[in-house]
Parts: structure tokens; sequence; C-alpha cells
């Protein structure tokens, strides 16, 4: 682990400039997949918003990033996605199952409309030039700072009495009512900080564009945290970081090449994941293993 | 406003309405009944107009006739999926909301591959060819023949669903399940192949409106996911597994739609079904005509 820790730490030192940038890039990817993890791998509630929250954390990036020195755009962004899950939480929450991933589904494009209409109407332009970037090794460790605090968080939050209780809500809502959780609330609160850490890693990527427009409100992103998670297995700790991973090397090697195969091979994974492999890779291993030791 | 421009625009709603009628009955048919919210429901009505547009360009068959070929082909397709995709879960017994939400990501993946699919076979230029675009004098307004024809196909296969399920066994079999499935089961209702049955008919009706969508609009293959989303807040509207609630929210909405484009300057579309889509779910969620 600290291992680990201490190579991504020197990295960019002896990497190229194009290996960096693939490692920014998987990283970003582990900060969203451990993020919605988060919310969605305990309670079982199928948020499809991660494209609206990371669009907003762009967009952030993209509005305050000459105005404000670099750190500050990267918390902004974050504080900017987890009031709108905030407000999206405490209107969606209530409904379970599939109208949850239906009402998250429609929030990215809902939001990238009003933006148009928003531009449209009031600035008078769509999209915006993005000046006075940081440099790329700035960039690289901010995502690498913000990957790390998703993981501990993530660690912390299970072991802390409120991960118990997001379980419970995920095994039965009600009881866990009974049993004296305040659903409602844990529910926003874990929605909201998990929608911060995906905002702020938009922000903290938005500079990877010079050049950003509503369409930054990206579905495809919703769809990747999910499959990033669940292929990885999104009830532990360490799937989501292995999904990410493997998907991620493999979207930045595969998806400028071969665009529409990789998408196509993107769902049947999904397929193959849902019916054959429900734990996802780390169940995998996790049988494995405890095969092979019996 | 005259007179006469409001009727124009009445039956232009209603031409709109008839298809997402048939588009959303084939939704909720899927949804009322076996809990599959399929996402990919748009994806087979972009594939059932590429369909008929290959047939029709490359071997001059009648762009109405495909209709012959492609209903079928997606019923055939529909078996095939749910024997593949939800036979297996169901007989495992799972509690209904992981089905629910396990089928949704399904579909999800359906959508991926069908969408890039389409984009590999017949790249995302636009498609399309003119079939019967001569105007015709329909109730003292003027309208393409093949806008009219469309919708009366489509009324026509909805409504003939509707007797279909008011008047016949097998359809009666269908409102058993929706209303309780167990008690269904108790009477001898083979709850496995209605399911299935079901799931390829609701294929075959989007890919039906695909492929009489193609003889109205270009095609591209990221025409789906609006009709899906449409779809969805018709069944939502008309309320889960009310077949002629479908059929009345989708008229109400191609009309709703027609007259907001008509006076809104800017496309507010979107932004208006989802907000109706949001109102409806949080005041409503049984839908606005639902039990």
């Amino acid at each position: 682990m600290a291992l680990l820790g201490l190579a991504l730490l020197v990295a960019p030192a002896v990497l190229t400039p194009y290996q960096r940038a693939l490692g920014l890039a998987i990283l970003a990817d582990v900060v969203l997949a451990v993020a919605w993890a988060f919310f969605s791998g305990p309670t079982r509630y199928l948020s499809l918003a991660s494209g609206a929250f990371f669009g907003a954390g762009a967009y952030v990036t993209a509005v305050a990033g000459g105005a404000v020195p670099w750190p500050l755009p990267v918390l902004l962004g974050g504080a900017v996605a987890a009031g709108l899950a905030g407000i999206v939480g405490a209107l969606a929450l209530r409904l379970r199952g599939p109208y949850f991933a239906v009402f998250t589904f429609g929030l990215a494009e809902l939001a990238k409309h009003v933006l148009i209409w928003y531009e449209t109407r009031v600035t008078g332009t769509i999209g915006r030039i993005l000046l006075a970037q940081p440099a790329p090794v700035t960039l690289y460790y901010t995502v690498l700072a913000l990957a790390g605090l998703a993981v501990t968080t993530a660690v912390l939050l299970r072991r802390s009495p409120w991960g118990a209780a997001l379980v419970g809500i995920g095994g039965d809502e009600e009881r866990a009512e009974t049993l004296g959780v305040n659903t409602t609330a844990l529910k926003v609160a874990v929605f909201a900080l998990s929608a911060g850490f995906i905002g702020a890693a938009g922000a903290a990527m938005a500079p990877r564009w010079t050049y950003l427009d509503p369409n930054v409100f990206n579905p495809l992103v919703s769809f990747q945290a999910v499959i990033m998670a669940l292929l990885g297995g999104a009830s532990t700790i360490a799937g989501p970081v292995v999904g990410a991973v493997f998907l991620g090397l493999a979207s930045e090697i595969l998806l400028v090449k071969f665009r529409y195969a990789y998408m196509l091979g993107l769902g049947a994974v999904l397929l193959v994941v849902v019916l054959a492999l429900p734990e996802g890779l780390a169940g995998l291993w996790g049988r494995y293993r405890s095969r092979s030791s019996a | 406003m005259s007179p006469s421009v409001v009727f124009d625009l009445l039956v232009a709603g209603l031409i709109t309405g008839g298809l997402y009628a048939l588009v959303a009955l084939g939704l909720n048919l899927q949804y009322g009944l076996m809990r599959v919210l399929n996402v990919a429901h748009g994806e087979f009505l972009m594939v059932g107009g590429y369909l008929t547009y290959t047939l029709h360009t490359a071997w001059g068959v009648n762009p109405l006739l495909t209709v012959l070929v492609t209903g079928p082909a997606a019923f055939a397709a529909g078996l095939g999926l749910h024997r593949l995709l939800y036979a297996r879960m169901l007989r495992a017994g799972e509690s209904p909301e992981h089905f629910a939400s396990q089928s949704l990501l399904l579909s999800f993946g359906l959508l991926f591959i069908l969408q890039n699919g389409a984009l590999l076979l017949w790249s995302s230029d636009l498609r399309g060819y003119s079939y019967l675009a001569e105007p015709l004098r329909f109730l003292g307004a003027v309208f393409p023949a093949n806008r009219l024809l469309a919708a009366a196909l489509a009324l026509l296969v909805s409504i003939g669903f509707y007797v279909f399920l008011r008047t016949t066994l097998a359809g009666t079999a269908i409102r058993a399940l929706m209303e309780d499935q167990e008690g269904a089961q108790l009477v001898g209702v083979d709850v496995r192949r209605v399911h299935a049955r079901c799931f390829a008919a609701g294929l075959a009706m989007a890919t039906v409106a695909g492929s009489l969508v193609s003889m109205l609009f270009e095609l591209t293959p990221f025409i789906g996911l609006p009709y899906t989303v449409t779809a969805l807040v018709v069944v939502i509207l008309g309320g889960l597994g009310n077949m002629l609630g479908s059929v009345l929210a989708g008229l109400l909405l191609g009309l709703v739609e027609t007259f907001s484009v008509q006076f809104a300057t800017f496309d507010l579309r979107v932004i208006v079904s989802y907000t109706v889509l949001t109102l409806v779910l949080l005041v409503r969620p049984s839908g606005l005509l639902g039990r």
C-alpha cells in the first residue's frame, strides 16, 4: 500500500508526458468509481448522475478557473456538485429502484439543456475557452490527492457506524429506519459527499481540454462510473479501484482507435458482469482464494 | 390565433402522438408486466428504422411492407433475448427490487451494443429516403401522406393490441398477470411464457414504430434515446401497466409538444418533458392515470 503510494508520488519524474496523462486519466477514473461506490455500493441506489456532477465541476473550472488560484476551482467544483446533489437527493431519494436511476440519468441531459438555454439567452455564447491552466504535473498531484482522499474516505466510511447503516438501507430500508437510522439525512449526506468527489474530479480534469461546452455533461461518464465499480465489485473497497484501473487503461488505449467497437464491447462487458459476475472481479478473486485455501 | 391554425396543430399533434402511443405501449408492456425497465427501447426503434431503410434502398422493398419483416424479426429476437438475459434471473427467484435494477443494467448494456453496432454498420451519417411525401388533404388541413399513414398504422396497432388484451384468452392472461402474479399462476397461467412473449411483443412494437419513423424523418444511430425518454414520460403519465392510459397520454404529449414548439421560440422539449416527469414522480408516483 505504502509502496504503491510512493510509486505514484515519484511517478511524474520518470514517466513520459503521454504516460503521465494516462496515469492522470486513470486516477480520475479511480476517484469516479470509488466515490460512486460510497453511496451506490452499500445502498444499492443506482445513481446515474455522475455525468451531471462531473460536468458541474468541470464547468466551475471553466467559469472561475482564470479568476482564482489553482486548487480553489477544485474545491469550488466539489462544493457546487455536492450542493446540487443535496437538492437532487432531497427530491429523488424517496424514489426507489428504477425510478431513482431514471431520474438521475435524466439529470445530465437536463443540466446540459438548461445550460445551453442559459448560455444562448444570457451570455450569448456556447462554450468557453480555458485560459491560464495549471501545469500538467500540478494536475497530476491534484488528482492523485483526490484519489488518495477518496479511498481514505471510503475506508473510514465503511468502518464507521454510518457505513453499517448504509448497508442496512441497502438490505431493508424500512427495517433500518425502524432501528433508529435517520435514513433520509444519511442518504442525502452520503450522496452529496460522493457527488462532491465526482465534481472535484471534474473540476480537476477540466484543464485537460482547452475548450469546454455544455456537452461536458456526458451520460457516458455516468455509465463508466457504474461499469467500473460493478466490474471491480461495488461492495468492496478494492473493487472500484481495480475496475477503474482496468477499464481506464482499456478506454484510454482503445477508445481513440476503435471508438464504436470499444463502446460495443463495454455494453457486452456490462451484460457479462450482471449475468455472470454479480460480485465483480474482486468477488472472483475472493472465490478463487477461498477455493485454493480449502 | 385563427381556428384553422389551431386545427392544423391539433391534427399535427395527434399524428406525433400516435407514434408516441405505439412506442410507449411497447415499453409499458415490458415494464408493467415484468418490471423490466428497458432503456434500450428506443434503440430497437432505431434498428427498426435502419432495417426498413436498408430493405427499401438496397432491395427496393416498399417501406410499408417491411413492417411484415421487421415486426416478426424483432419478436423472434425478443424471445431469444428474453431467454438469454432474463429467464435465468426469473428462475433464480431474485427479489423484485433486485431483479428490476439488474434488468435495468442489462438494458443499458443492450443500449451500448445496439447504438454502437449501428454506428459500425451504418455510420453516423444521416440516412433517409423519400416515400409518399406528397401532400394530402385531411379534414380540411394539408399533411404529407406518409405522416397520416404512419399515424394511422400506429394507432391501428395500438388499438388492435388493446382489443386483443380485452377480448382474447391470451389477453386476459396478460391482464391477470399484471393484476396479481401469484393468483394468475394458481389458475394456470404459464408466467415465463407470457413474460417472454410480452417482452418480444414490446420489442416488435418499438421496431415497427421505427419502420414508420424512417418514412418520416432521417435516421442517425442516436435517435433512440429521445424516444425512450418520451416513452418513459408517457408510460409514467398514463400509469404503469395501464395500456389505455399509455395511448391517451401519448396523444396528449404529442399535442403538448406540437403546441409548445409552435409557441416557444427555443426548443424546450427536453426541459418540459423532464419537468413533467419530475413533478409526476414526486407528486403521484403511480402516474397521473394510475390506480
